[in-house]
């Protein structure tokens, strides 16, 4: 266990991604004491103000503020927080759901296989996007129902990967012989077929991140989101459109963030998925 | 062969119908647990609590759930979605009307995607195990991290904030007609003879139509190279080398024929991505197409709407991916065999 992280910290890729993704964390942990204004705060007299390497710009503002003289630079750490409480715990819950129903369908296939693979299908016929944003309308705006519309639309991804690995694992003798040697068909799963999958489930759950953190800047963008009282990139872009000519770098600052935020998630899933040498395919995506 | 084809691409079509169907009653049941009331949204505010019963009866309302399901399906076999609360029309006559606009920019987009991702993939490939090879590799994880809407700001912002080169509103600039024979503007423009509203359609559609293909393109970018990768390990390529043909030869006479067919299926499954994908890009470039019509549905809670457009999305993306499945067996001869 030691040396597969001394590896995966020895590769530069891991090393990088895993850098950024501890900086956004950091502001996002740290944001109350980092954000020099309240995210909310209003100050009508100084709106649309520019960012600090333009003139005009105010020093109390560094990055500029938007139409309703917020601050852009405390908005874009506090939308740090929300992006990231998303990611992790919308990831972590399609990754258990779907982690159990994959097991649950590669270890027994038969009649529990038809059952979830049936349920993936219908499930794969709705466009993420369009499930997303209907189940958004069904459970009403804010941060909960957004992680939970995630983890609904995306628990497929974990299924069917890990499923098609179970079935592979499960052809082990090893498996076999914890059968043999009295293990209930639980404790088979969970200390013997559980851990042969966990290097793609890391991998798997890293690139879930990334995903997580477009689509909640998506729903934010439509208004869908984690609601109004509560900083988002992708509301700071639906703001910042209707006044691009004034302010170009209040649209341009949260696509930056977010895109930072996702290429490192991506970078760290695409290491860690040469490092730990999964048959990973790329029909995962 | 084209006997058994069709009835593949048949047989395929009647797997999909039990899907469709449990789709449709999912689709019923998350949007009747909204805390809406239609029968309300659609009379005059002042409406009395009796007017609003009787509403609700007449729209079936009151009866239980199943039943509604059942009702709601008859009419929707009728081609009758209801009818739309907020624009007071029929909803699949609205989605019919937006319906072209959506696919004729998916297949723009799925073209540019196309040819970026498999240009991009010979690249890539070509580039193998020179000094470039973790350069463009990290760019395509990069690329590969800006999803089709980030992309529709970025061209947005460049080419017609800045640059202004390129209209990013609509469908055609203000003022010109809108012909419709076919719904498909690129084919009525010209059908009615107007070069003028074809130049200006193809302009308008540049924009939205390159962000999608470059969110896509990655991807089948990346599937190329590692197909290409695993061809090349295979004795006919070494054959092909050892009989004299350049590599450019060996490269795209032998290796990029065998290497297409995994990454076509690939396109075929982001092609069906792509086409939801068009939601988005929709709303930014305010193209009048099926997304933005749904962003407003949703906006509005109109259910009647919400349930026509998330079907017809389905159905796209299930005809997708069954033609795609029917064309894998056409293209590959090994699984024509019984």
């Amino acid at each position: 266990m030691v040396s597969i992280f001394a590896r995966c910290l020895g590769s530069p890729r891991v090393l990088v991604a895993l850098t950024m993704v501890l900086v956004i964390a950091g502001c996002a942990i740290f944001a109350d004491y980092l954000a020099p204004h309240d995210p909310g705060e209003q100050n009508l007299l100084s709106i649309l103000t520019p960012p600090i390497w333009q003139i005009g710009a105010d020093p109390n503002y560094p990055l500029g503020t938007d139409s309703l003289g917020r601050d852009v630079l405390s908005r874009l750490i506090y939308g740090a927080r929300t992006a990231l409480l998303v990611a992790f715990f919308a990831s972590l819950g399609a990754m258990v759901l779907g982690t159990i129903l994959g097991h649950l369908s590669g270890y027994f296939g038969g009649a529990v296989d038809w059952v979830i693979g049936r349920a993936v299908d219908v499930w794969m016929s709705f466009p993420p996007v369009i499930l997303s944003l209907i189940l958004m309308v069904g459970l009403g705006i804010g941060l909960r129902n957004v992680i939970v519309a995630i983890v609904l639309v995306d628990w497929t991804r974990f299924c069917r990967v890990l499923r098609s690995e179970v079935l592979v694992v499960t052809r082990n003798d090893y498996v076999a012989a914890a059968r043999l040697l009295g293990f209930t068909h639980w404790q088979t799963i969970v200390r013997e077929v559980l851990p042969a999958t966990l290097p793609l489930l890391i991998t798997l759950v890293s690139l879930e991140m990334a995903i997580a953190v477009v689509v909640e800047a998506i729903l934010s963008f439509v208004g869908l989101g984690v609601g109004a009282n509560q900083p988002a990139w992708g509301q700071m872009i639906a703001d910042a459109r209707q006044y691009v000519y004034q302010s170009p770098w209040n649209l341009l600052l949260p696509i930056f963030s977010i895109f930072l935020t996702v290429t490192a998630f991506n970078l760290l899933g695409d290491g860690l998925r040469r490092t730990l040498d999964v048959r990973i395919v790329e029909m995962a995506r | 062969m084209i006997v058994t084809v069709a009835t593949l691409i048949a047989r395929r079509l009647l797997a999909a119908i039990p899907i469709l169907l449990i789709v449709s009653a999912l689709l019923f049941c998350v949007l009747r647990a909204l805390p809406v009331d239609p029968a309300a949204m659609s009379l005059p505010p002042n409406a009395t609590i009796a007017e609003i019963e009787a509403k609700r009866s007449e729209m079936g309302l009151d009866r239980p759930l199943p039943e509604q399901y059942a009702i709601w399906l008859r009419g929707a076999l009728h081609g009758d979605f209801g009818q739309s609360i907020q624009f007071r029309r029929d909803a699949g006559s609205l989605v019919a009307s937006t319906l072209p606009v959506t696919i004729q920019l998916a297949l723009a987009a799925m073209v540019i995607a196309a040819v970026l991702g498999f240009g991009g993939g010979l690249l890539l490939f070509s580039l193998r195990d020179t000094l470039f090879e973790p350069v463009v590799d990290v760019i395509s994880i990069v690329l590969l991290s800006i999803p089709e809407f980030l992309w529709a700001l970025i061209l947005l912002f460049v080419f017609g904030v800045v640059l202004r080169v390129l209209p990013f509103t609509g469908e055609v600039a203000p003022g010109l007609p809108l012909p419709r024979v076919t719904g498909f503007l690129l084919i009525d423009s010209l059908l009615v003879g107007r070069i003028d509203i074809f130049a200006s359609a193809c302009l308008h559609l540049i924009l939205p139509a390159v962000a999608l293909g470059l969110a896509f393109s990655p991807t089948i970018m990346r599937v190329l190279r590692s197909s290409l990768f695993d061809v090349y390990h295979e004795d006919y390529i070494a054959q092909a080398r050892l009989r004299g043909l350049t590599e450019r030869q060996i490269l795209i006479g032998h290796a990029f024929k065998n290497a297409v067919l995994p990454t076509l299926t690939l396109a075929g499954v982001q092609f069906g991505i792509l086409f939801s994908g068009t939601l988005l890009v929709e709303v930014i470039c305010s193209y009048p197409g099926m997304g933005n019509l749904m962003v407003d549905a949703v906006r509005n809670a109109d259910l009647p709407l919400i349930q026509a457009i998330g079907l017809t999305y389905c159905i796209v993306v299930l005809l997708i991916n069954t033609t795609v499945d029917s064309l894998y067996v056409v293209l590959n001869p090994k699984l024509r065999i019984r």
